[in-house]
């Protein structure tokens, strides 16, 4: 078993240990051997003017890396704020970092292939920045660097209206939170990631979503502290106080033994995506989200979490284009049904009405909220539908019963015979099949038949209360009141908060 | 005594190294110790792994799948592997390779073997001889550099004509079947053909062989039987013997072995009963080569098809509800810009959906190739000479028709043109 690698780092630049100035710097240098072949490393910084001696010395520390080592790749994503007093400086900053990727350059031109460090500005402008400085500042750096991408919250979303400013930008990464605020930033950036891979991962067919997100770290220079995930990060569980090589040794011990803050995967995807449902964003990223919401919907419905299923299908609604929406009413009026909640669950399967008619299994969902409302000859009516749609075979079985089920409900006692009849001819050993029969031979004064039906029910559970007490009705009309009062016993042994059989076995014991 | 085979391909997801797994087969039905890593953009690799890997695992030899665009990681690995221990021997194989000059030892300090003949047979001559402590001594299909850097070529290897004789890696259980998303299958080797930008041809001198029908069918079932329910032919012309593809889809049909499967092939070699009956089997994709929609181009390449012929086979192919793949090439020699558009007009009009193998790539100059052994005659001018041995021209040349400025201007045509932004699935 291969140890896992480190795809992503996050680092927040700042204010450092005075006792060991080189904290950072040190720790990064100790990962580089854990990092995977391929990775990304996020410098974040409140002010890249400020930051450039930090970055510059992990920019040495990445090439002696990568000059040592032909095998690694590195995208170093520098993020910073871009207000308009800092514009002329950020160039110069980029002007002097280029100087560092020519050799890389010239190596990847060499071996046909991109280089193996790439510097990629992630530019924060705030609400005073003007589309044409920016698109200034995107235009220089394009003619040294990749693409950059623009993180924006709330106050510049604008920003990207801008067409001529979107062609200059590789990536827009959505976030909330106040400007220049790191900790936001960092986890924004986590969280699109946790997206993406998300995201990769539905189009992949990789269904499960329960993985844990692509190893990543985030460590802090504010706090010191080195943290194995955004949940960590959000939660301050950080494994240790980190302060010397010894203890980076016990942090990735512990991180690959027991990967104790990763607690709960799926959760935190699924909050990732709701938490992007919220926030502002592009039209395309919001469909994205609405497919992933659905998915999450179904994995929910699966585990039987009805509630949170119908949230997240809400939600997908919210954000899926029209033509997508008919099967995320569906599955929301399947959760409605399974929640008892019918009538919501009608109004959600009205939406689909035309695009699942004829479909048995849609007719079957609609009969049952009808069932659940007691509006038996409805009920009847959709599940004679879903019947005649080929359902499968042990859906078949299903809907005869419920038909029976409404026949009887309906006073329609021979109807139900004839259907619950059926059934038992297809299904063999159904309990519900001889319950319901047993009640309509019962009604139907058939008395014998009632009882061999539900005989046959108890053979088959033997611990139903409820078949007994029909038992026991069934003999009280016969006339055999010792058998009647045997059976009412039982069933009051089995369950005794049956009123009624208790009733019953009063008025029998005082006849006697 | 232990050999790692290394597989990379760091720029798609992680998939089923079937010619490492052929070589890990045979090599341990003679005895030795065999582990496979393939490295994939999907995959979890540190250097500190690496070196664990290494240390426990403790290969006398290592061999690396070679390929032009993986050069610089698998001489970075090699070094860091000597780093480690360097008394391991490392050799190199695959496409990249088998025509590499021995020159290019002189750029590869840690490489030891350069292997030209099939990988198996090959392989083990190496394997044995280090066994044998006599690391050098009676190889055959190989250059080698010995001890004191003096480099030596040795005569060729041939390999088995049936293929039969090879070990199954699938029915060997040499790959890890719970992280196969799908299996990649050789069914035949080599391609008889001419056509003057591919490999192929040369390295099989312009053979092919073949595993026999039953073989073929004994994979399929045990690896559906494995969980894996998606086949990928990476034969070159999987209908090559019609009759042949035929038994294999009719026991498919008949042993209710249906699953998806991707193959290629001519479009010469395709007719409706074929599609028809390839549908049924599970194919829901077939990928032609088309190269150039230019029939001037095209009649330059060798390959002896129209692009009549090819739209005939999309359409048979699409009529059975077959997706079709058609691979393209731009920057071919005597392709005008003209030509390269109306070979992207082509793939439209015949509504084949550009993405994934359809997204068009410049034409490689591969080592091996007529292409690279004659590219003045074409009027190819490569635009670095200063590369290194071990490289042949690549996508670096510009054409008497097509400078850089075009070139880059027909790959933005298609990618403006492509439903996913431009990726491709096979290289």
């Amino acid at each position: 078993m291969i140890k896992p690698a480190f795809k992503k780092i996050y680092v927040i630049l700042g204010e450092q240990d005075k006792e060991n100035p080189e904290w950072v710097l040190q720790t990064l240098s100790f990962l580089y051997s854990h990092i995977n072949l391929t990775s990304n490393i996020y410098l974040v910084s409140e002010n890249l003017s400020d930051s450039m001696p930090q970055v510059e010395r992990i920019r040495k520390s990445i090439n002696e890396f990568l000059s040592e080592h032909l095998f690694a790749r590195l995208y170093v994503h520098i993020v910073h704020p871009a207000p308009p007093s800092a514009i002329d400086d950020i160039k110069l900053c980029y002007k002097y970092l280029k100087q560092s990727t020519d050799k890389f350059d010239q190596e990847g031109y060499r071996h046909q292939e991109l280089p193996r460090l790439i510097l990629l500005p992630v530019l924060v402008p705030d609400n005073q920045v003007k589309p044409i400085q920016l698109i200034d500042l995107l235009d220089v750096l394009k003619n040294s660097f990749l693409l950059s991408s623009l993180y924006l919250n709330k106050d510049t979303l604008d920003l990207a209206q801008d067409e001529k400013l979107l062609s200059l930008t590789d990536k827009v990464y959505y976030g909330i939170g106040n400007f220049g605020e790191m900790t936001d930033i960092v986890c924004n950036l986590f969280r699109q990631d946790i997206l993406d891979d998300s995201l990769d991962k539905l189009e992949n067919n990789d269904l499960s979503m329960t993985e844990p997100c692509p190893d990543s770290l985030i460590i802090s220079a504010q706090d010191g502290n080195i943290y194995c995930c955004m949940d960590a990060f959000l939660k301050n569980e950080s494994p240790a106080k980190i302060h010397g090589m010894h203890s980076l040794e016990e942090l990735l011990a512990d991180y690959y033994q027991q990967n104790k803050s990763k607690k709960d995967c799926f959760g935190c995807r699924e909050k990732v995506i709701n938490f992007f449902a919220d926030s502002p964003k592009s039209l395309a990223t919001d469909q994205e989200i609405g497919a992933l919401l659905y998915h999450f919907g179904i994995l929910r419905q699966k585990s039987e979490d009805d509630f949170q299923a119908i949230k997240n299908f809400k939600q997908a609604l919210n954000l899926s284009p029209i033509e997508e929406t008919d099967p995320v009413y569906f599955r929301l009026g399947l959760g409605y049904t399974k929640i008892g909640h019918y009538d919501q669950a009608l109004k959600a399967f009205k939406s689909v009405e035309i695009a699942y008619q004829g479909q048995y299994f849609f007719h079957f969902y609609k009969g049952l909220c009808y069932f659940g409302t007691e509006d038996y000859a409805t009920a009847l009516e959709e599940f004679s539908k879903a019947l005649q749609s080929e359902p499968q075979h042990d859906d078949q079985i299903r809907i005869l019963i419920y038909i029976g089920t409404c026949y009887n409900n309906l006073g329609k006692y021979e109807q139900a015979v004839d259907k619950l009849e059926k059934a038992k001819e297809t299904a063999g050993d159904v309990k519900e099949i001889y319950n319901s029969l047993g009640f309509s031979y019962f009604k139907l004064e058939n008395y014998d038949k009632s009882i061999k039906n539900l005989k046959m029910a108890i053979q088959i559970d033997p611990f139903s209360a409820i078949d007994y007490a029909s038992l026991g009705s069934n003999y009280r009309e016969k006339g055999d009141l010792n058998m009647a009062i045997g059976m009412y016993e039982k069933a009051l042994a089995l369950d005794p908060g049956i009123t009624f059989v208790r009733e019953n076995l009063e008025r029998l014991n005082k006849n006697l | 005594m232990n050999v790692l085979l290394i597989e990379i391909n760091p720029f798609v997801q992680e998939t089923t190294p079937i010619s490492l797994g052929y070589i890990a087969s045979f090599l341990k039905s003679k005895g030795f110790g065999v582990k496979i890593l393939s490295i994939g953009q999907n995959t979890s690799l540190s250097r500190s792994a690496f070196q664990e890997l290494i240390s426990t695992f403790k290969p006398s030899l290592i061999g690396f799948s070679a390929y032009q665009r993986i050069m610089l990681y698998l001489i970075g690995l090699a070094k860091f592997i000597k780093s480690i221990d360097n008394t391991i021997k490392i050799a190199i194989g695959g496409p990249q390779a088998t025509f590499m000059p021995s020159a290019a030892f002189a750029e590869l300090p840690d490489v030891d073997y350069i292997c030209r003949s099939p990988g198996e047979l090959t392989l083990l001559g190496i394997a044995r001889a280090i066994e044998n402590g006599t690391p050098f001594l009676d190889l055959s299909g190989v250059s080698y550099k010995d001890d004191n850097n003096a480099v030596f070529d040795t005569p060729e290897l041939e390999g088995y004509t049936d293929l039969d004789r090879y070990p199954s890696a699938y029915l060997d259980n040499v790959f890890d079947y719970s992280r196969m998303r799908e299996a990649i299958m050789l069914t035949s080797r080599g391609c008889p053909h001419h056509c003057i930008y591919c490999y192929t041809p040369h390295a099989f001198k312009h053979k092919i062989s073949f595993h026999s029908v039953e073989r073929v069918v004994e994979e399929i079932r045990w690896i559906r039987k494995k969980g894996v329910k998606r086949f990928w032919f990476a034969d070159p012309n999987i209908s090559y013997k019609p009759s042949r593809l035929i038994e294999i889809l009719e026991r498919i049909l008949k042993e209710g072995l249906e699953t998806e499967m991707w193959l290629q092939t001519r479009a010469d070699l395709v007719t409706s009963e074929l599609l028809k009956k390839m549908k049924r089997a599970g194919v829901s994709t077939i990928a032609f080569g088309l190269e150039s929609a230019s029939e001037r181009v095209l009649s330059k390449l060798g390959k002896h098809i129209t692009s009549e012929k090819v739209a005939e086979a999309i359409r048979l192919a699409q009529n059975q509800g077959i997706e079709v793949e058609l691979f393209t090439i731009y920057g071919l020699p005597y392709e005008t810009f003209e030509d390269a558009v109306k070979t992207l007009e082509f793939v439209k009009k015949n509504k084949v959906r550009i993405m994934g193998n359809t997204n068009s790539q410049q034409l490689q100059i591969y080592f091996g190739t007529h292409m690279a052994r004659h590219y003045e005659d074409y009027n190819i001018r490569p635009l670095n000479n200063n590369r290194p041995a071990y490289l042949s021209i690549g996508s670096q040349y510009e054409t008497d028709h097509m400078g850089r400025r075009e070139l880059h201007k027909i790959q933005q045509m298609w990618q403006a043109n492509s439903l996913d932004g431009g990726k491709r699935i096979v290289s």
